[in-house]
């Protein structure tokens, strides 16, 4: 997961800070290089530590941070992939919410390389506490990892349309509250994939 | 059109709520009912009582026609093309009820992502049981990480084309350094290649070095180099294979005239004045010619020999010169 959250990570800095603060932030932390590759294997715990430079260099809590890599991922256009994906899960935003638990078997299906035990996929389990309310529990190698869901599960609450309340409440947990299931016009998804 | 009074609408929203890409025939094959699925692909307003034959032709089993000869000898599983011009093909199953009606479930097979894409299909249109969005996601998936790859292995390339780049340049002079030298001459001795050897050694060089200091010895090894890559062409070689020393790889050329032509020019242009922080520096250079035609079997090492020696005879006949050897014997 280190080499994935890292080129996210990237993506997000870069194209929202600019190409000087990443590499002031990888001179920071020490690293031998300034490109991650999200194919390649990172020592464990090193996204964690990268993001914790970066909170420095921005001057903002290492969740902010986290939390809008979450959206980043699903907002931006160049990722546009990542929220096709999510809007797989489901038809409506509770849907898509029970589908997460499914998110390590679906990545399991897409590579089958990806069921090493040193990839760490996070662990999730959704709890339906009542039609409207949620709690999500993550097991996850990378602290930032919870933070990244809440930031993408409210921006896909957007997507759908759906008000929500998403907090969350220490390590490894986030609660859900579904406040108005239209609230808004859900965003298009056509499900075969735009040409070209 | 045939229909049984007993039997309630009802069955009809099951099935089409199990099956959306049902037909329901009547004994004669004419439709009854279809899913919601299948009649958005059709997209006949007179789909009731339509013959099965002019909605489908059945590309398998080969010589059916009619839903009844499908069934009867394919009814475990059958392909279908619909009439009405969309390419995405169907597979199904099917069998003849009890009372004589023909039900088939038809589904895109393999065809699935071109069907979502030609008729605009919605998650809406598969049950929860079909695994059609499971496929649509893992092909998705799959371009997702393939199009990374690619991305990858294009920058590893690129690292790798810079990292041998790297490897085989003289970072003072731009020239190709020993290593790539070596390579060269021993590709073109193995492919017969004929080719002239200019090695080339500065003159009063270690006197620029002494008088002047290294950082002026390294501006005249800069302008040595600049002065062979202007006086060759691109297909040959210019390396810096030792302090003040180089080796000059002209392809494709034996002919003496020529070579002793490069040869002097370059000495003639080293042994200009070269100005460096305000003072001048004076050097020369030997040079040793042979040719690939001098061996009967050219080979670098015996070559390299025989440069050295004709380098040497340059030197001790005053400097500033270029000498050929004409064999070993000489």
């Amino acid at each position: 997961m280190d080499a994935l959250m890292l080129r996210f990570l990237q993506g997000y800095v870069r194209g929202t800070f600019g190409v000087p603060v990443w590499q002031t932030i990888c001179r920071r932390a020490d690293l031998p290089v300034e490109t991650f590759e999200p194919m390649l294997r990172y020592a464990p715990g090193l996204a964690d530590q990268v993001a914790a430079e970066a909170a420095a260099v921005l001057g903002r809590p290492v969740e902010t941070i986290w939390e809008d890599l979450g959206t980043y991922l699903v907002t931006s256009p160049g990722h546009e992939g990542v929220r096709r994906l999510l809007r797989f899960g489901g038809i409506g935003y509770a849907d898509f919410l029970h589908s997460l638990e499914e998110l390590p078997g679906r990545a399991r299906l897409a590579l089958p390389d990806l069921d090493l035990p040193d990839l760490d996929l996070p662990e999730i389990r959704l709890t339906e506490i009542a039609p409207d309310r949620f709690v999500l529990d993550c097991r996850a190698g990378l602290r930032g990892t919870i933070r990244v869901l809440v930031g993408m599960l409210t921006a896909m609450a957007d997507d759908f349309g759906t008000l929500c309340l998403i907090e969350a409440e220490g390590e490894g947990r986030i609660a859900i509250r579904i406040l108005d299931r239209a609230h808004a016009a859900a965003r298009p998804f056509d499900l075969a994939l735009p040409e070209g | 059109m045939e229909r049984d009074p007993d039997r309630p609408v009802p069955e009809q929203a099951m099935l089409a709520r199990f099956m959306p890409m049902h037909l329901l025939l009547d004994r004669e094959g004419r439709v009854l009912g279809a899913g919601p699925t299948l009649r958005r692909m059709l997209q006949r307003p007179d789909l009731a009582g339509a013959r099965f034959e002019d909605l489908f032709e059945v590309r398998a089993p080969g010589g059916a026609v009619t839903a009844d000869q499908v069934l009867a000898r394919a009814g475990h599983r059958f392909r279908l093309v619909a009439r009405n011009g969309v390419r995405a093909g169907l597979r199904g199953m099917g069998e003849r009820l009890p009372d004589g009606r023909m039900l088939m479930n038809l589904s895109f097979g393999i065809d699935l992502i071109a069907a979502v894409r030609e008729l605009g299909l919605t998650d809406a249109d598969f049950v929860a049981t079909d695994l059609a969005m499971e496929l649509l996601y893992l092909a998705e998936a799959n371009a997702a990480v393939t199009r990374e790859l690619r991305g990858l292995n294009l920058r590893l390339e690129g690292a790798r084309l810079a990292a041998e780049e790297e490897a085989l340049t003289d970072p003072l002079t731009g020239l190709r350094n020993r290593r790539a030298a070596d390579l060269v001459l021993a590709r073109l001795c193995a492919a017969r290649m004929p080719f002239g050897l200019l090695h080339l050694d500065l003159d009063y060089f270690k006197s620029v070095n002494d008088t002047l200091g290294h950082a002026a010895g390294d501006h005249v090894l800069e302008v040595v180099g600049r002065i062979l890559r202007a006086e060759l062409r691109v297909e040959d070689c210019a390396a810096r294979i030792g302090g003040d020393e180089f080796l000059v790889l002209v392809v494709k050329r034996v002919d003496l005239q020529v070579l002793r032509g490069i040869a002097d020019r370059i000495i003639q242009r080293i042994s200009a004045p070269i100005p460096v922080a305000g003072k001048v520096a004076q050097v020369s250079a030997s040079i040793g010619i042979v040719r690939s035609s001098d061996l009967a079997a050219p080979d670098p090492v015996r070559l390299m020999a025989l440069a050295d020696r004709a380098l040497y005879a340059a030197k001790r006949a005053g400097r500033g010169r270029s000498i050929r050897l004409r064999s070993a014997a000489d």
